[in-house]
């Protein structure tokens, strides 16, 4: 780590739309999987 | 605040000489596009029952024609070219040599697709593009793929050259972010398309040509897929190039991290190769432990991608908060949306969203039955290549191509190229939308119309049959317009400077370390790998081989 580093910039915003992104692959994939148990 | 020095770096170009044979590539692409896209619309109003194609033309004839143009011409060729001008215009103009095998490779690559091409139009190789035996397409067809394959690796042999004389005039450096991104991806598809070259030397062409009488078909399916999957991600990793290194320069930012973009591109040579069985899911004659090992290194792409998905979050919001974003999401309005440059490559990006959550699920093992061999999985692929890869490679064209015929894209250029990505989403979104919802209800891929000898299912698909028209009817519009536009940036457009965007790193980002350009480790990791997910099951396949197939001519 470089010591004359200024401060970290702000990435609220993207661990949040990292967060939806998660979300929406977990959502989609367990509708997907529902409607597998229900026909195999 | 831009620097006399970064000025000076903004305003390099790529040599006219590397610039023609760039073009070259980028005229072939685009004419496939323009035929494909024409033959997207017509198969879309076939399947919706209210149209017969004239002229004896056949259903599965057109379907090949679409799928050869657009998923194997197309791809290669506008990727060659974008990464011929990549390399020259980061590592330095190419030497005599390097540029003659890229001649070489083009013309090579160019007669092979015309002989495919003329054996397609004479009904002679209606086997859609994966030519999956037993259906047998004429000697010439195969042969003719087999030499596009050849002549992409004498190109792609005169790229790495390049790279290759670059490390050893700058020794300890890393290589221009760029230059690396295209040596992964050629690497990746030399290791790959060697499994593609086997079974059409080995296997198609002495059965087409009568040599032998019958071809083990799982055999060949298992090399084709072998090379399928890396096939997908050689198209996706220029779009990778491009919203790595180039997009950050184009809404003013800076690249989020150089180390990071490496890594994810290793990470994707290590994990696209070992996988193809995740295409042969529901195939009998190989073992479930095997698919469940290449399920799991499938799953693995789940890093590299969701790296990628934070690096350019971060590089938007670090930009949008320059630029005076306030709050948590207030950053996404600063970007430049009136620049179709950044435009069409973000609806790309905002497309690969649903496309790789439906990528997942395709891979999850079982569950592939849910949707295999259904148009879910036609709606998923023209979500990946059709709208992300494509919609990048179309924001790309916007100052490739003026740059390298010395014209710039006007402001009424610019507004309707916005125009023509917004078409292609809602194009899209419909006709891959549909495609996902019947595909689901069991609607199958690669049919001609057909109501089934009258049965209700199949008759509760027609509406959405008919809204993949409506889709393809919009989708075939976006066709038009980026075809004017091309033809405007290349013959009509007023002359002037544009520039090639290659963002720099930020200060922030760590010194990337040279394990990264390691390519003893990597190259041996990605082929431990492969033999690991391999050996044993081809060895199997061979071993209880069922008997072989004679070719079949369905159409
Ligand atoms: C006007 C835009 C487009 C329309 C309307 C369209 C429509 C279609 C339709 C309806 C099918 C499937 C038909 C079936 O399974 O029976 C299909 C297949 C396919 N499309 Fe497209 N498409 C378009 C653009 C693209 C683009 C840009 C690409 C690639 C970059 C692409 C690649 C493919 C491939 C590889 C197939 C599979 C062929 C096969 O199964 O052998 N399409 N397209
Ligand atoms: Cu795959």
């Amino acid at each position: 780590m470089s010591k004359k580093r200024e401060k970290e910039p702000d990435l609220k915003g993207t661990l949040y739309s990292v967060g939806f992104l998660g979300a929406f692959i977990l959502i989609t994939w367990f509708m997907a999987f529902y409607l597998f148990i229900d026909r195999f | 605040m831009t620097t006399i020095s970064e000025r000076a770096k903004d305003l390099v170009k790529v040599d006219k000489r590397d610039g023609k044979l760039a073009l070259a590539h980028v005229y072939v692409a685009f004419i496939a596009l323009a035929i494909g896209g024409l033959c997207g619309l017509l198969q879309t109003l076939v399947r919706s029952g209210t149209f017969t194609l004239p002229w004896g033309i056949g259903y599965y004839q057109l379907l090949t024609i679409h799928g050869v143009l657009l998923g194997l011409i197309l791809t290669t060729y506008f990727i060659f070219g974008f990464q011929i001008a990549a390399v020259s215009r980061t590592a330095g103009t190419l030497t005599d040599k390097q540029r003659l095998y890229g001649w070489i490779g083009f013309w090579i690559m160019t007669i092979g697709t015309t002989a495919s091409s003329i054996m397609i139009l004479i009904n002679e190789a209606s086997v859609l593009y994966t030519f999956y035996a037993p259906l047998q397409a004429h000697w010439i067809f195969y042969a003719g793929l087999a030499l596009v394959i050849v002549g992409s690796w004498i190109g792609g042999a005169g790229l790495i050259s390049k790279y290759v004389e670059w490390r050893k005039a700058n020794p300890g450096q890393p290589s221009p972010l760029l230059t690396f991104m295209v040596v992964v991806n050629l690497s990746m598809w030399i290791i790959c398309s060697l499994g593609v070259a086997v079974e059409v030397l080995f296997q198609l062409l002495p059965w087409s040509l009568g040599w032998v009488d019958k071809v083990d078909v799982l055999l060949s399916r298992t090399l084709f897929w072998y090379f399928g999957h890396p096939l997908v991600y050689f198209w996706l990793l220029p779009a990778y190039m491009v919203w790595y290194a180039v997009i950050p320069k184009i809404i003013g930012g800076k690249i989020f991290s150089d180390s990071l973009a490496r890594l994810s591109f290793i990470l994707f040579l290590l994990f696209s190769i070992p996988v193809g069985f995740h295409h042969q899911l529901t195939e009998p004659g190989i073992s479930s432990f095997w698919k469940f090992l290449q399920v799991v290194l499938t799953l693995m792409v789940v890093i590299p991608s969701l790296l990628t998905a934070f690096s350019l979050f971060a590089t938007f919001e670090i930009r949008g908060r320059a630029l005076g974003g306030k709050g948590v999401f207030g950053w996404f309005k600063q970007l430049p949306w009136g620049d179709a440059r950044f435009v069409a490559p973000f609806i790309g990006m905002v497309a690969f969203i649903p496309a790789g959550a439906g990528g997942i699920i395709n891979a999850s093992h079982q569950m592939n039955q849910l949707i295999h061999n259904t148009i879910w999985v036609t709606g998923h692929f023209h979500l990946t290549v059709a709208t992300t890869v494509v919609l990048t490679f179309f924001g790309a064209a916007y100052w490739l191509i003026p740059h390298l015929t010395g014209r710039v894209l006007t402001k009424q250029m610019n507004r309707l190229a916005i125009i023509q990505a917004i078409v292609w989403a809602v194009g899209m979104s419909i006709m891959s939308g549909a495609m996902h919802i019947v595909g689901l209800s069991g609607a199958p891929r690669r049919s001609d119309f057909s109501t089934y000898g009258g049965s209700t299912q199949a008759a509760e698909w027609i509406p959405y049959q008919v809204a993949q028209a409506i889709g393809g009817t919009i989708l075939f519009i976006g066709i038009v317009l980026i075809i004017y536009i091309v033809v405007n940036l290349l013959w009509f457009a007023p002359k002037g400077e544009t520039e090639f965007p290659v963002a720099e790193v930020s200060e922030h980002a760590e010194k990337t370390p040279m394990v990264l350009e390691n390519w003893k480790i990597w190259l041996t990791i990605c082929i431990a790998l492969i033999l690991f997910a391999y050996t044993v099951p081809v060895i199997e396949i061979i071993q209880n081989a069922p008997p072989g197939s004679k070719g079949y001519k369905l159409w």
